[in-house]
């Protein structure tokens, strides 16, 4: 069957699937122009050497129950077990590893957000019509039915729903069997038990269920990564109705956070994150410098502007997930309180391990720049050493010619659609799937508003889970209805997703798909990191 | 095609979904603890123990009542599970009609004589095609008993639950589940085309029998179970058109199929002879015993509710049903009337229809596998088109193509579903088939093809072509 496509070569866009022997990713092999023999690891943006994170077949990847990356032994410093005599301090944040707080200078210890105070009040009539008419409702309850988040209102008023909720799981489970979802007309309702978690979406939009179940997975992935799961089964191991809220106060602003990007950032959708366009001279350049800055604990050093990554570099063998680097961005994005100093903060990278804490010290380059610097440790006792790692790189990137360009990248994080010279193609986002990176031009006109760039995300979405369904999986989706024609295309190497003018044809789509990959071959020294560094 | 888990050589053992069991209940009717019971109106399998029943019950109204939190007006319509997919619907208020489908699953066995695994395929069921199912189940009801609130009206809940009883017991074994598709949901009708002259001989049939036996009410006529002319409203005819063609007509063989002795041999009538013959009622009006009972059914139960006998007549392909209020005792002088008046004139057009059918075979070309297959829905007649399904049989309807295409037929027909505007969509599958769905001023269009090297654009335009051949009257969105 498999050779069977591979002799029918006349489709103009077919790609060959598999099969062919592993391709030398050197630069000179690297085509002009996509053909159809594309594979994994040549399509425009693919890095040049190894990938910077693990890397994710698709979507489906993260939905199954793995375990963290099992070779990703590092230290015994990361499997910091928590004392069974151990008492959980109540309103103490994070401090879960045994004995002292170490309050040493410029320590924050807290929550990023916990100096802000807690969010807004959220005071809403649960029972009314406003809060019926949310989009998307999160709830996060303990086995015992204990409310520990809401998105809207408050958890005190849900607390009944609650515990409806974690009646209906129990009672299906009694029956040697999972609840996965309500379906009603306009909305479904999504569970996922994630022990000690029970995790419940409600979505008016018309989302698939997998989808809702995976964005749970993000928020479940996300108080994981404030706790470890570790410290998670250990307090409720201890006292079954226990209230989470106490440990996790001050935090439910990254969950909020989180839930707005998965509403508007297409990387959380495709497993991909998108960097700064950068000339690739410049880029290797603050590549190198942070390889220069490394430290024995250092695993991860992250270059961020705003949401883009400006470059990465990491230990030998040791791979980020892009879940946990979405958490990151979180958490960075969350809170301006890295803005008021070098942070040092805990955090579990539950997809590396959810067992133990990295300690990352977080700090923006310049006071009024959002370029961040993210380093991360295995060491807790490590923040002079990292601190000293970021003087040094900063000191190299003071005197270098790169640091002018990145400034003026800055200056310009996007690009129109325009540039590429197509007048029918509103906006598109192609994944590159070997290096985990995606570009996207800025939105156009009738997207900009926060309500309609939802909706090109919600259209992404549906596309993106027609292309991905567990059971039967598309090559490609062309849809035309009355405000957008989309285009959408997976192959072994690639994911495009593209929307028109609905006065565009199904010729002009195809004629632009050709183009326009030419066009990101062209761009891709800017567009993409083709050469990530490790320590 | 071959599936991985059929390469894979193990004996895998692979289920279709199945029914696992079907209630209904009404939480008014025992709202104290301890009456749980009451509530229960049905419940397939009847040896189910009764606190399992009951907690079963118990579950769907815990949903139905949670569900309410987000949206009091649109309660829970499904619920998901890992080995099963249960379906709510509410056809009269307080009226809960429950159906419980199990996953297709494959069993793996495992070495050592440990217990297989199982394993559930949760992403095989479409909500949309049991959700139509279940909707059938209670018009099928309906047309044959009236509302469930009637019969509590004339006889209370004691023979609301002898006609649940006996009614369900019997249609529960008649539904195939696994070969359920998109045509469950569309619930249409195939309509016979014909020429201006032919319609006409019909029309002037009808007319002509309902003049003289002034007690038929309405009239329907079919042709090769397919439907020409329906005196009923749409939504009672949509129904009744599946009974016949699902259940009535497979159940009779044609009589000129039937041998010499056959008590099927065509009558003679004088000295015409006809194919003419009750397929409800007296099998043959020779037995001096024959009973002239007729099914009943209930129409317009909406607003006046009428209730009438079925009568169906059928001459070699042509059938027709009158319909006569049941308040009315059918004679056998009637039927006799009946039977001399249309069996010879129904004879005469069944083989008038026969020659243009067979025209009409012809220019639609020699029989050949097309490059193409497609089903065609028009929600404003409900008429319905597939050269997807084989001819009916009981209760099955079988469908030529691999079921996976098939359920992208479903996933499309979902995403139209969900918007009130004209689309279009394509995609290609991982075997390479194309699947083509559009929809547009209340028509959809649905085309898969076998054209597993041609493009985007060269798909699109033999759409184009088929639909200026096969719907040349019919606007699309381009």
């Amino acid at each position: 069957m498999a050779a069977d496509v591979h002799n029918k070569g006349g489709a103009t866009w077919d790609t060959a699937k598999g099969g062919l022997a592993a391709v030398e990713r050197m630069r000179s092999d690297r085509s002009d122009s996509p053909t159809p023999g594309l594979v994994e690891g040549t399509e425009p943006g693919a890095g040049q050497e190894h990938t910077m994170f693990v890397h994710a077949q698709s979507f489906e990847d993260l939905t199954a129950d793995s375990e963290s990356n099992p070779d990703a032994e590092l230290t015994g410093n990361r499997r910091s077990a928590v004392g069974d005599s151990e008492e959980v301090q109540e309103g103490q944040g994070v401090e879960l590893q045994g004995g002292s707080t170490g309050n040493e200078a410029g320590e924050q210890k807290q929550w990023a957000g916990q100096q802000r105070g807690l969010r807004p009040a959220r005071e809403e009539d649960v029972t009314g019509e406003a809060w019926r008419a949310h989009r998307k409702h999160v709830f996060v309850l303990s086995e015992a039915g204990k409310p520990i988040y809401t998105r809207y209102g408050t958890e005190e008023a849900l607390s009944t729903i609650m515990g409806v909720m974690m009646a209906l799981v129990s009672f299906v489970e009694a029956e040697k069997n999972i609840i996965r979802s309500i379906h009603a007309d306009g909305y479904r309702v999504v569970f996922l038990h994630k022990s000690p978690l029970v995790l419940v979406g409600v979505s008016r939009s018309s989302q698939s269920e997998r989808e809702l179940s995976r964005e749970l997975q993000y928020v479940y992935y996300q108080i994981v990564s404030l706790l470890t799961l570790t410290q998670l089964d250990h307090v409720f191991r201890h006292k079954q109705n226990y209230d989470l809220r106490r440990l996790l106060a001050g935090s439910e602003h990254l969950t909020d956070n989180l839930l707005r990007m998965l509403e508007y950032d297409p990387g959380l959708l495709l497993n991909a994150v998108t960097s700064l366009p950068l000339a690739s001279v410049a880029r290797d350049a603050l590549s190198a410098g942070l390889q220069v800055a490394r430290a024995k604990s250092l695993v991860f050093s992250i270059l961020l502007a705003g949401s883009r990554l400006v470059t990465l570099v990491r230990k030998k063998d040791q791979y980020l997930h892009h879940m946990d680097l979405h958490l990151l961005f979180n958490l960075v994005g969350s809170s301006s309180s890295f803005r008021e100093g070098e942070g040092w903060t805990p955090i579990c990278l539950p997809k590396f391990n959810t067992a133990g804490f990295f300690h990352a010290h977080i700090s923006y380059l310049e006071p009024a720049s959002n370029l961040c610097l993210i380093l991360v440790s295995t060491d807790r006792e490590d923040f002079f050493n990292l601190s000293d790692c970021r003087r040094r790189f900063l000191e190299r990137l003071r005197r270098r010619s790169a640091y002018k360009a990145l400034q003026e990248a800055l200056h310009s994080p996007t690009y129109p659609v325009s540039q590429v010279g197509i007048p029918e193609l509103w906006h598109f986002v192609y994944k590159s799937k070997s290096s985990g990176l995606y570009t996207s031009p800025e939105l156009p006109v009738p997207y900009q508003g926060e309500e309609e760039h939802e909706r090109l995300i919600r259209l992404y979405r549906y596309l993106h889970s027609c292309l991905h369904h567990p059971t039967r999986p598309l090559r490609s989706m062309y849809r035309s209805g009355n405000t957008e024609n989309l285009f959408a295309w997976a192959t072994s190497g690639f994911e495009l997703y593209l929307c028109f003018s609905p006065l565009g044809t199904k010729a002009l789509a195809m004629s632009a798909v050709t183009k326009l990959l030419k066009w990101i071959r062209k761009e891709e020294d800017r567009l993409f990191i083709l050469n990530p560094l490790t320590y | 095609m071959i599936s991985p888990r059929m390469a894979s050589g193990m004996q895998e053992k692979q289920y279709t979904p199945s029914l696992l069991s079907f209630f209904i209940y009404n939480p008014k009717f025992g709202p104290r603890e301890g009456e749980e019971e009451k509530k229960i109106l049905f419940y397939h399998p009847s040896e189910v123990e009764k606190n399992e029943k009951i907690r079963n019950v118990g579950l769907c109204e815990a949903i139905v009542q949670f569900t309410r939190t987000f949206c009091p007006r649109k309660p829970a319509k499904s619920l998901h599970t890992q080995k099963n997919r249960q379906f709510f619907l509410e056809p009269e208020e307080n009226f809960w009609m429950v159906m419980v489908v199990r996953n297709p699953m494959i069993e793996k066995p495992n070495k050592d004589g440990k217990p297989p695994t199982v394993e559930y395929q949760e992403e095989e069921l479409l909500d949309s095609v049991y959700g139509a199912v279940l909707q059938q189940c209670y018009s099928m009801y309906k047309i044959f008993n009236s509302t469930f609130n009637r019969a509590v009206e004339t006889g209370g809940v004691e023979l609301l639950i002898q006609k649940l009883e006996k009614f369900f017991y019997r249609y529960l074994q008649t539904i195939h589940l696994q070969s359920c598709d998109l045509l469950d949901v569309f619930g249409g009708i195939s309509f016979l085309p014909l020429d201006k002259m032919t319609y006409l001989k019909i029309q002037s049939f009808v007319n002509k029998v309902e003049e003289n036996l002034s007690l038929v009410k309405y009239t329907a006529f079919l042709y090769n179970d397919q439907l020409i002319w329906s005196g009923l409203e749409q939504d009672d005819m949509r129904i009744l058109y599946k009974y016949l063609t699902t259940s009535l007509f497979p159940r009779h063989s044609e009589p000129e199929l039937a041998g010499r002795d056959s008590p099927l041999r065509p009558e003679v009538m004088g000295n015409l002879l006809h194919y003419g013959r009750f397929l409800t009622g007296p099998a043959t009006l020779k037995d001096p015993d024959a009973k002239f009972r007729f099914p009943k059914i209930f129409v317009n139960t909406e607003d006046r509710s009428e209730e009438l006998h079925l009568i169906v007549y059928k001459a070699m392909s042509a059938a027709v049903c009158f319909m006569i209020n049941a308040s009315v005792e059918l004679t056998r002088e009637f039927c006799e009337q009946m039977d001399a008046l249309v069996g010879p004139q129904l004879t005469l057009l069944a083989s008038d229809i026969c020659e243009q059918y067979n025209i009409n075979r012809r220019i639609s070309g020699p029989e050949k596998e097309p490059q193409f297959k497609f089903i065609y829905f028009n929600h404003m007649n409900l008429a319905e088109k597939s050269t997807i399904h084989m001819r009916k049989t009981a209760g099955a309807s079988l469908s030529s193509v691999h079921p996976d295409l098939m359920k992208i037929l479903g996933d499309i027909n979902c995403d139209f579903a969900r918007v009130d505007e004209d689309e279009e969509i394509i995609v290609k599958a991982m075997t390479d088939y194309w699947v083509v769905g559009k929809k547009s001023d209340q028509r959809e269009l649905y085309v898969i093809l076998n054209q597993k090297n041609a493009n985007l654009i060269e798909v699109n335009d033999e759409v184009k072509r088929l639909c200026s051949t096969q719907f040349n009257n019919i606007f699309f969105l381009d």
